[in-house]
């Protein structure tokens, strides 16, 4: 199908937009699961629920080959789901045909959205995935023998047991809740199953305690556990009601009951002497393994369980089934999310964004009218102070509206480095914090591409080949660190390496060679030196590879971050790695600046970028160069003075510097003074970038960003001290 | 649906062909196709920009749209004369960007027929700007064109996007 129909066009929009999200979820759950070496079952759920939808929409929509793939990435699914021990058959193939077929998904997807959709063939996926089913299929029989086997003989022998009246009396205290549990008849995998009960309980519990213990760990105790339940043993949970409410709601819970301390110890007998870890392990021993549970039934209990928990529970082990429990939550609170969501385009939020802006000044057009002044107009400036609140919540609204966490462009990166780290034979993994900054959807979007260039970089040049790693006495696996914080307005973004870092003698020599040194050899620090492979036609690799080297790399990632207000600084340490940090503002459309005038313009300096403002009182402080341009010593460190009138051609009202007010703004190396007639005071603006019908005129390198709406609707002109500062 | 929309879109054409803006420049009247007007205010404080050429005066605030002002006397090659309270801005619409062009005054809207319009004669400024002449109520009109005017400005707008 080459063309889609027009009524179809609504449909077809969340089919890319949903297929999109559950593309990006999948992504998250592989990369995720692959770390951790196995699915979890709400993962190997989530995954058949993805591909699912996936297949059925794309067949609704007639996307045949995407249809078809899906369906292969179910099916294999589908087997996994049945019998999760046969993953491990197949781990690395099937991860890698999953995230192929997952790009597979969104080249298509691409395609169907730009409008030129060709359906490209699948087939060679398809029929991976088939072999794939194949191989786990071929070992069936041989591994659903060995897990059907023992159950169905020990079947006969489950007597139901009808739920106990609840004696809750027997409780310490009610601190300790036991339950027995039992599983769905034929439901397979009880070993896991309590598994995944054990780490959901510990979810709401303190600690969690089981008969048999560690059921993961041996899948002879499906047997076991089938034959007379999973017995879970609670302690530290805040309510029983939440306990029980978690084993309701887990999967394949045929049913449960809450047993008294004393029940447990009576039933002990007979109950636990069969259910021996290892079938063939003879009775008595085990016996002899459970006198504590026995010996003393009813008070001291929890303490011997206790005790039991802390000698034969390695740490190790009981993390990550902490960490699954937490997932698990968290899961659970992004499905709770997720449901109170809606998409909007974002064409409409700009246009809201636009329209709160215009209120803000029609507000203070109408606060401010001056046929307004000298009046005494008590119940006006009342009514005022209520609609002023109001639409300072609304900007607080709708700011808040577009900004979005960092964890959806972090999740791309670790894609990155994952890949990359397989086909360059590297080990690497990527360590990300602070996703959970939010910051401005524009600026997300323009810095998603630096970022996955500069992690590129690290993985292509700074991070080594394991050997080498090892040889210079580092660990073999490479380390990738994204980290977000956010710090007054705006946020700080370091991507680091611990691989080769910069040579700043081989970065001076290629420069040299390129002809990009502006000063004596000499005079480079190493942090100028660093500085250097941000020039255009900069690329120390001697070979272009696959994914880095074509000498387009950091300039562009320069001017992407300058593009949006930022700035980067690079750090590195030769042999020990290197760090990238990239300064942004938290959003592009409001900013707290500084009004100031000049003759009859109105100028706006974003606060961040100033540093002080001071007069001049005495004519003798500048310092005058023989070019005529003009210097003032301030704390010890002489400033250039940039007089705006002069750059801007604007009539000032003052050209006697003492009469005027200078202004030190900063950028990340520099500092500088400019010149205006006054200060205006401090305002919230609300930037526009200057009509297309200006473009053309390249305003920017003149160290104007933008401009914005003054309360009296005319409009001020937004400086940008970077460049003003690389204008000097 | 799609057809309805294209109909009403072809209504609009159809009722603004031939219909255009006159106002005065330097004494002449002028005008520009009305399907590029999109309205008329009074002068305002512009907003000066540094390092244009002359004839852009600067921006303005246009209800929270910032939009460039042209003074057309200066684009047209004629000598700047002060605003006064007749001097109006015309909003122009070409190509989905606003530009406000300032005129010495506004006289109103009328109906040219086709027959009415007849070439230009060849010259510098007029090859450069003026699409047609026509006569209205015995008055000679220069029918400026809009497109043409800000042909230069455009091309690398055009580019850049």
């Amino acid at each position: 199908m080459n063309d889609v129909d027009t009524g179809m066009e609504s449909l077809l929009e969340a089919f890319i937009y949903e297929t999109n999200e559950m593309l990006d979820q999948l992504d998250e759950i592989l990369l995720e699961s692959e770390k951790e070496k196995t699915i979890s079952e709400n993962n190997i759920n989530s995954i058949f629920r993805i591909t699912h939808t996936i297949k059925g929409s794309a067949a609704m929509l007639e996307f045949d080959e995407m249809s078809t793939l899906a369906h292969a990435v179910e099916d294999v699914f589908y087997i996994i789901r049945e019998d999760i021990s046969k993953l491990d058959i197949v781990f690395d193939e099937l991860f890698d045909l999953v995230f192929q077929s997952s790009d597979f998904l969104r080249k298509e997807i691409t395609a169907v959205q730009a409008g030129n959709y060709t359906p490209s063939d699948a087939s060679a996926l398809i029929s991976s995935f088939h072999n794939l089913a194949a191989v786990m299929k071929g070992e069936e029989p041989a591994a659903q023998q060995v897990a059907e086997n023992a159950p169905q003989q020990e079947q006969p022998a489950v007597v139901e047991e009808q739920p106990a009246p609840v004696a809750t009396g027997g409780h310490e205290a009610g601190d300790v809740l036991q339950v027995r549990v039992f599983f769905q008849d034929g439901c397979q995998m009880e070993n896991m199953r309590s598994f995944m009960l054990i780490s959901q309980l510990k979810g709401c519990c303190g600690t969690v305690e089981s008969i048999p213990d560690h059921p993961e760990r041996d899948a002879a105790t499906s047997a076991e556990i089938v034959k007379n339940g999973l017995v879970v043993c609670c302690s530290g949970f805040d309510s029983e009601d939440d306990v029980i409410k978690v084993i309701e709601q887990a999967l394949n819970i045929k049913s449960y009951e809450v047993i008294s301390e004393g029940e447990l110890s009576a039933e002990q007998p007979q109950q636990e002497v069969p259910a021996s870890t290892t079938p063939a392990t003879p009775q008595p021993e085990k016996v002899e393994e459970k006198p504590a549970v026995q010996a003393e039934p009813v008070a001291p209990q929890p303490k011997a369980k206790q005790a039991t928990v802390e000698t034969s529970k390695p740490a190790a082990s009981a993390q990550p089934a902490a960490s699954a429990a937490a997932n698990a939550n968290a899961n659970a609170a992004k499905a709770g999310v997720k449901q109170s969501l809606i998409s909007v385009n974002q064409s409409k939020l700009d246009h809201l964004m636009d329209l709160v802006g215009e209120i803000v000044t029609a507000e203070s057009m109408v606060v401010r009218d001056p046929d307004l002044e000298g009046l005494r107009l008590d119940h006006f400036t009342k009514s005022v102070r209520e609609l002023r609140k109001l639409t300072d919540e609304l900007q607080d609204v709708v700011m808040s509206i577009r900004m979005l966490p960092l964890h959806g462009t972090f999740q791309k990166m670790s894609r990155i480095v994952r890949d990359m780290a397989k086909k360059l034979g590297k080990q690497a993994e990527l360590v990300t914090y602070g996703g959970d900054t939010e910051i401005d959807k524009t600026i997300n979007d323009a810095i998603a591409d630096p970022l996955m260039h500069m992690i590129r970089n690290s993985m292509d040049h700074a991070i080594e080949l394991p050997e080498e790693r090892v040889a210079m006495g580092k660990p073999a696996m490479g380390k990738v660190m994204l980290s977000a914080r956010n710090v007054g307005g705006e946020i700080l973004l370091d991507v680091s390496d611990d691989g080769c870092g910069l040579d700043p003698k081989k970065l001076l020599a290629k420069a040299r060679e390129k002809g990009l040194l502006v000063k004596p050899e000499s005079e480079y620090t190493d942090k100028e030196a660093y500085q250097l492979i941000m020039l255009a036609g900069f690329s120390t690799n001697q070979e272009v590879t696959e994914y880095s080297g074509r000498g387009v790399g950091m300039d562009v990632v320069r001017k992407n971050i300058e593009k949006v207000g930022g700035s980067i600084v690079i750090h590195s340490e030769l042999g020990k790695g290197t760090t990238f940090s990239i300064k942004i503002p938290l959003t592009l459309a409001i900013v707290d600046g500084m009004n100031l005038s000049v003759g009859d313009t109105v100028l706006t300096l974003p606060i961040t970028s100033i540093k002080q403002s001071f007069k001049v009182t005495d004519p003798e402080q500048i310092i005058r160069n023989s070019n005529g341009s003009e210097m003032i010593m301030v704390r010890g460190e002489c400033l250039p003075i940039l007089r705006l009138h002069e750059m801007y051609q604007i009539e000032p009202k003052c050209t006697n510097i003492t009469d005027g007010i200078l202004i030190q703004i900063e950028n990340s190396s520099a500092n500088a003074c400019i010149f205006a007639d006054e200060l205006l005071g401090e305002y919230q603006v609300v930037v526009k970038p200057f009509p297309k019908f200006f473009n053309k005129y390249d305003l920017k390198s003149q160290g104007l960003s933008g401009c914005s709406i003054l309360g009296d609707g005319t409009v001020s002109l937004i400086l940008d001290a970077n460049a003003l500062i690389n204008n000097l | 649906m799609a057809g309805e929309v294209l109909s009403m879109e072809q209504d609009r054409r159809t009722e603004l062909e031939d219909r255009y803006l006159l106002f005065y420049i330097e004494q002449m009247l002028h005008s520009v196709e009305l399907q590029y007007v999109i309205e008329i205010i009074t002068v305002q404080r512009v907003t000066h920009l540094p390092n244009l050429p002359e004839y852009v005066k600067g921006i303005i605030n246009l209800r929270g749209k910032v939009i460039p002002v042209i003074d057309i006397r200066l684009k047209l090659g004629m000598e700047e004369r002060p605003y006064d309270d007749k001097t109006c801005i015309v909003v122009i619409d070409i190509n989905e960007m606003h530009i406000g062009l300032i005129v010495d005054s506004v006289s109103e809207v009328v109906t040219i027929s086709e027959e009415s319009i007849s070439a230009t004669p060849p010259g510098d400024v007029a090859a450069k700007y003026i699409a047609s002449i026509s006569t209205h109520n015995g008055t000679t009109v220069l029918n400026i064109d809009c497109e043409k005017l800000f042909v230069n400005d455009l091309e690398t707008v055009v580019a850049n996007a």
